[in-house]
């Protein structure tokens, strides 16, 4: 049977993917559901985040128009940002969240160059380098605003000291 | 010691197992099906709602409330329409007489070609998207398919890249990886027009420096990748510089369409071929294709 907080977590999960797709359409190159990976893995959601980032993977890919891998490595390095930084930093503090959005920043045109090499593909690097400056800014922007506007009854967490 | 060693050895398995998924998938393509299949389907699915109201409201707006101008519009449609006419009348009788001529020379005919309209619902979207593509409402449950050439009324536009069941993604020509046959429209001579990116001139490689082009002149696809019909046009010759270290010319091109404007595309597909399509009376809008591709 499906638990109130399962339906709970649908919608809430699948109010965000739809704003985050129509933001991306409005503002290419960057990511507006990275936020949401870390947001989840912050509320320990388990194979609730494993769900998000396979959909989002195929999200990602789907949209976007470099050979399949772009995602994988782009939420695989992601989650390990997060899983690293928990080491040094308190999970929820917004530096660290700051410091998330400037490695994906900095992460993003690297890959991009990285993939469309060995592809075989000539992208420009300097969009992608102010993609990349975006997303520095946008990262914590959005974590923040999704932070807040989580649902209580989701949360399985607690606050920061 | 074992710790450290213990993720040096998770790096590496993960690197391997990553660049074997991507190796695999360049080579067969598969993981990218998947992911048109399900990411760009989904994605679509997601903007068409939003779409469809944004279409509407801004139809009613057009339609019913914003009228101004539309009687002065109105006439110089008219005026349009009827130099078209007479155009149309002229050409036509030139047309019949050059397939008449082709066919008493053993000419083989040109290839027919099918359009379909599509609209386009997205320029490029999320982090992946590096390329310059668009996305349009119709995918392989339309017949679309991968090369497939992409058209507007003002030129060529681009070719279809990748294809979900009800959407597909358009490689646009001014992308660094596109490639396109052209030869000039007055003085023939071959080249390969090649993207610099969104908002930059294009390239027309492989000129050579005795060739005649000049400033003005119109680029029309050639035919010869196979991907694209004989004679449509694609850009306009903007400079033409002669190198002292190059055994080519330096020529810019300005793209016919506005990529960045682009609402709805024609998608063009081999007719099958049949034997009653090559009676005189096909479709008007085959004839037109073929008549424009046998230039």
């Amino acid at each position: 049977m499906v638990q109130i907080s399962n339906i709970r977590a649908i919608f809430w999960w699948g109010t965000y993917t739809i704003l985050a797709v129509w933001v991306q359409k409005v503002v290419p190159g960057v990511d507006f559901l990275a936020p949401g990976i870390v947001l989840s893995m912050q509320e320990e959601a388990g194979h609730r985040t494993l769900w998000l980032a396979f959909i989002w993977i195929l999200l990602q890919e789907g949209m976007g128009n470099l050979p399949f891998g772009y995602g994988v490595a782009w939420y695989g390095l992601l989650a390990m940002f997060y899983i690293i930084g928990r080491w040094l930093f308190e999970a929820r503090s917004i530096l660290f969240m700051c410091l998330i959005g400037v490695g994906l920043g900095v992460l993003h045109p690297l890959l991009t160059y990285g993939l469309a090499s060995l592809g075989n593909l000539t992208v420009p690097l300097y969009p992608s380098i102010l993609e990349g400056v975006v997303q520095a800014f946008v990262f914590p922007v959005v974590w923040v605003i999704a932070d807040r506007l989580f649902p209580k009854k989701l949360r399985q967490d607690v606050r920061p000291l | 010691m074992r710790g450290p060693k213990k993720i040096a050895v998770l790096i590496v398995a993960g690197l391997f197992v990553y660049l074997s998924m991507y190796t695999w998938n360049l080579r067969t393509g598969h993981l990218d099906a998947l992911s048109s299949y399900t990411g760009l389907d989904v994605s679509s699915f997601i903007l068409r709602p939003g779409l469809w109201v944004s279409d509407k409201v801004t139809g009613f707006w057009d339609r019913y409330v914003f009228l101004m101008g539309l009687k002065q519009q109105n006439d110089e449609l008219l005026d349009e329409n009827s130099d078209l006419k007479r155009e149309i009348m002229l050409l036509s009788s030139r047309s019949r007489s050059a397939e008449r001529l082709e066919e008493l020379l053993h000419f083989s005919p040109p290839e027919k070609w099918e359009f379909s309209g599509a609209r386009v619902i997205a320029q490029r979207m999320g982090p992946a998207g590096m390329l310059d593509t668009v996305a349009v409402d119709k995918g392989s449950a339309f017949g679309v398919d991968a090369d497939m050439p992409v058209v507007s009324l003002d030129g060529i536009v681009g070719r279809i890249l990748n294809t979900g069941f009800v959407t597909s993604s358009v490689l646009l020509l001014t992308d660094s990886n596109s490639r396109i046959a052209v030869i000039g429209e007055s003085n023939r001579s071959p080249g390969m027009l090649s993207g610099k990116g969104y908002g930059e001139m294009l390239e027309l490689r492989y000129v050579n420096l005795n060739a005649v082009i000049e400033p003005g002149e119109l680029l029309l696809s050639s035919g010869l990748s196979g991907i694209y019909p004989k004679g449509l046009p694609v850009a306009r010759v903007s400079k033409v510089q002669r190198s002292d270290i190059s055994l080519f010319l330096t020529i810019l091109a300005e793209p016919l369409v506005d990529v960045a404007g682009l609402e709805e595309v024609l998608l063009l597909k081999r007719a099958p071929v049949n034997p009653a399509s090559e009676a005189p009376d096909a479709p008007a809008g085959e004839e037109a294709t073929s008549r424009g591709a046998d230039q």
